[in-house]
């Protein structure tokens, strides 16, 4: 969080989103968005295709009209303020560079635009920002004539040159290659530091919205799902949507049968554990739930061992293993239910498919969880 | 298994049906020999006519070049084909614009009314003009009963009533070209244009406007080609004076008989044509009208 400190002293404009709704034709995109972008943060807008977050992009951008709700830039309405007069860097996701016009050229078109800078002065801005994307050397050639990712630094270039006080970003990396992809994910996050505007992001990778943002505001079926730092998206989720979308999790139907002062005891299909359940989550025996375990929290172990207090432990058959690199993944038939778990290189040896063995984990890594806000379908939608 | 054992074994006993292109070149002949019979083996005869029509000699071409006729009938058929096109782009862009940005329902109803004359026969239109534009045709009944003019304007047989008919007979197929050129420019160019500083005006002079520019010389080449070879529309429209060389090329072959001098007339209108298409091609690219890739 000290990013979103270090870029407060900067430039950057605070958006605030205020119960925002727009339908196409009766349909609702979105419906009653509302959330604060704070001054030089860069915030991610994530959730899978359709769940509005590209609709809320260019409601701020004025590409469309909202039908009900208000945006400030800096306290100030733009509901009424058209595209070319908000001020606003905006990166497409096809990088719209204009193929008739040099690099050069596609840099300096905010500047011919909107400023009434001397031609020289414009030539030594645009100078700066292939310096700053790393282009100098390619400032007379044409779009057609670069690389994904060289379009992609050019896109940048232009929608900072005039130092706008917020920029948008539209799945920029999404027609890029892995490798190239955390390359500009850090080239991203370095300019963002160095010009310290603020930054709306929209994506559907959520590894890439943890690895970037200061806040992710996740998004589905047109609302906000949650809203907050990447580490407590991960760590506590609103539901069994954020679970589920962000990190990789085990998901189980419960239903709560007790709650004590050391935990709350579930039924699953595959036995019955004792959990915690988190304060916002007010639950009564009877009520059905979602318990998450995150994988790399549990811990596969070939005998039984006494029970250690404060740990879970089921017993189950490995159904499913695969060697990813640093990790074996795999997945183990515990009942009905299917578990999915992280095992380290080393250990990933002893292990083989049909073989039996035992999960145990912390009470206070399982959390008790409600379905998603629009219900327990989601969690069927959530997942590709 | 069967399968890859089938696929190994098939090269032995492949027929020559099973050769790449040969299947292609048996579709193609129907088509190929349909061109050869009916339009190269008239044009070579049109070719050999234009050399041979009285002992073997170029004459007939240089009676082409020198005659004062020839130059003045291709001056106005070079004047009103370029004058055509030109007014033809510069009505169709709008409509092909408007075409651009509506959709669904407002679209279908342009393109009707658009398409609407382009299937009434050539002949008809330019007839219809007739009807229009007359001493005691709708305009001008119009314009004196409402007292504007007394007599009857002169209308008809002019320059005026030429390009009129012509650029009418034209607009169709100039829209239709831009529109399909509009329609492959990226829209979110002219999002990022707005959102970069530009206003709608700006966007569209900065960015749509030079993009589209591909689709209006596209259509000018094809147009203007097109023109060049109109017959029945200055026949029926014009006077004398507005004589182009298609019905001189007629007036040659029909009235005076004179084959050889037609033919040559024929074959210089052809490579004038080509000329412009192969120039046209070599800096543009062809290609692109058809909805091929950018070169």
């Amino acid at each position: 969080m000290d990013r979103s400190a270090q870029s407060a002293v900067s430039s950057g404009a605070q958006v605030r989103l205020r119960k925002l709704s727009k339908a196409y034709g009766g349909l609702a995109a979105i419906d009653g968005v509302s959330f604060d972008v704070p001054a030089g943060a860069f915030v991610s807008l994530l959730g899978p295709s359709g769940s509005g977050k590209t609709t809320t992009l260019n409601l701020i951008a004025g590409f469309l009209a909202p039908d009900a709700g208000d945006i400030l830039m800096d306290e100030r309405s733009v509901a009424d303020v058209p595209p070319h007069k908000r001020n606003i860097g905006m990166v497409f996701q096809s990088y719209s560079l204009f193929p008739h016009m040099t690099v050069a050229d596609n840099v300096g078109f905010p500047l011919r635009m909107r400023s009434k800078l001397s031609r020289q002065a414009a030539q030594k801005r645009i100078a700066e920002m292939l310096a700053l994307v790393q282009l100098s050397h390619l400032g007379a050639r044409y779009p057609r004539q670069l690389s994904g990712g060289q379009q992609q630094r050019v896109a940048m270039a232009r929608a900072l040159v005039s130092a706008p006080r917020l920029l948008l970003m539209d799945e920029p990396l999404g027609a890029l290659d892995k490798k190239l992809r955390e390359q500009m994910q850090a080239e991203i996050r370095r300019i963002h530091r160095s010009v310290g505007t603020t930054v709306v992001y929209v994506t559907h990778d959520q590894s890439e919205a943890l690895t970037m943002s200061d806040l992710v505001v996740v998004m589905h079926h047109g609302r906000i799902a949650q809203i907050g730092t990447p580490r407590a998206l991960y760590e506590s989720p609103a539901d069994a949507f954020v679970a589920d979308f962000i990190g990789d999790s085990n998901l189980l139907a419960a239903s709560i049968i007790e709650s004590g002062r050391e935990g709350c005891k579930v039924k699953m299909h595959g036995g019955t554990v004792v959990a915690t359940l988190p304060p916002s989550f007010a639950a009564a025996p009877g009520a059905s739930a979602f318990l998450l375990i995150r994988p790399e929290d549990m811990n596969v172990q070939l005998q039984a061992c006494a029970q250690s207090d404060g740990r879970e432990q089921l017993t189950g058959v490995i159904t499913e293993l695969s060697f990813h690199g640093d990790v074996f993944k795999l997945a183990v038939a515990v009942g009905d239910d299917v578990l999915k778990a992280k095992v380290a290189r080393e250990q990933g040896g002893t292990l083989a498919i049909g073989r039996q063995v035992i999960l145990t984990w912390r009470r206070d890594a399982a959390r008790l969880l409600p379905p998603a806000g629009g219900g327990a379908s989601a969690i069927e939608t959530a997942t590709p | 298994m069967t399968a890859i054992a089938e696929y190994v074994a098939a090269p032995a006993r492949r027929s020559v049906l099973a050769r790449p292109h040969v299947v292609p070149a048996l579709l193609l002949l129907p088509c190929l020999a349909w061109i050869a019979f009916f339009f190269l083996v008239p044009l070579g005869l049109m070719c050999w006519r234009s050399l041979a029509a009285n002992g073997f000699s170029l004459q007939d071409y240089a009676t082409l070049f020198t005659s004062p006729l020839y130059a003045k009938v291709m001056l106005t058929t070079l004047k009103a084909a370029s004058l055509a096109t030109a007014l033809a782009l510069l009505l169709a862009y709008p409509v092909a614009y408007a075409l651009t940005m509506s959709g669904g329902l407002r679209r279908g109803l342009i393109l009707v009314f658009v398409f609407i004359p382009y299937w009434v026969d050539i002949i008809v239109r330019s007839f219809s003009w007739l009807i229009m534009l007359g001493d005691h045709g709708l305009i001008n009944k119009a314009l004196i009963n409402l007292g504007i003019v007394r007599a009857p304007l002169e209308l008809l047989y002019n320059t005026f009533s030429v390009l009129i008919a012509m650029v009418q007979i034209l607009l169709p197929l100039t829209i239709v070209i831009q529109f399909g050129a509009m329609l492959r420019i990226d829209r979110t160019l002219v999002a990022a244009a707005k959102i970069h500083g530009a206003s709608p005006w700006q966007a569209f002079r900065t960015v749509f406007f030079p993009l589209s520019l591909p689709g209006v010389y596209g259509a000018g080449l094809l147009v203007f080609v097109l023109s060049l070879g109109f017959y029945v529309t200055p026949a029926l429209l014009g006077s004398p004076r507005q004589t182009m060389i298609a019905q001189t090329i007629m007036v040659e072959a029909s009235d005076l008989l004179d084959w050889g001098q037609a033919s040559a007339a024929g074959f210089v209108l052809l490579v004038i044509t080509t000329t412009i298409a192969a120039i046209y091609n070599r800096y543009f690219s062809l290609d692109r009208l058809w909805g091929g890739s950018e070169p």
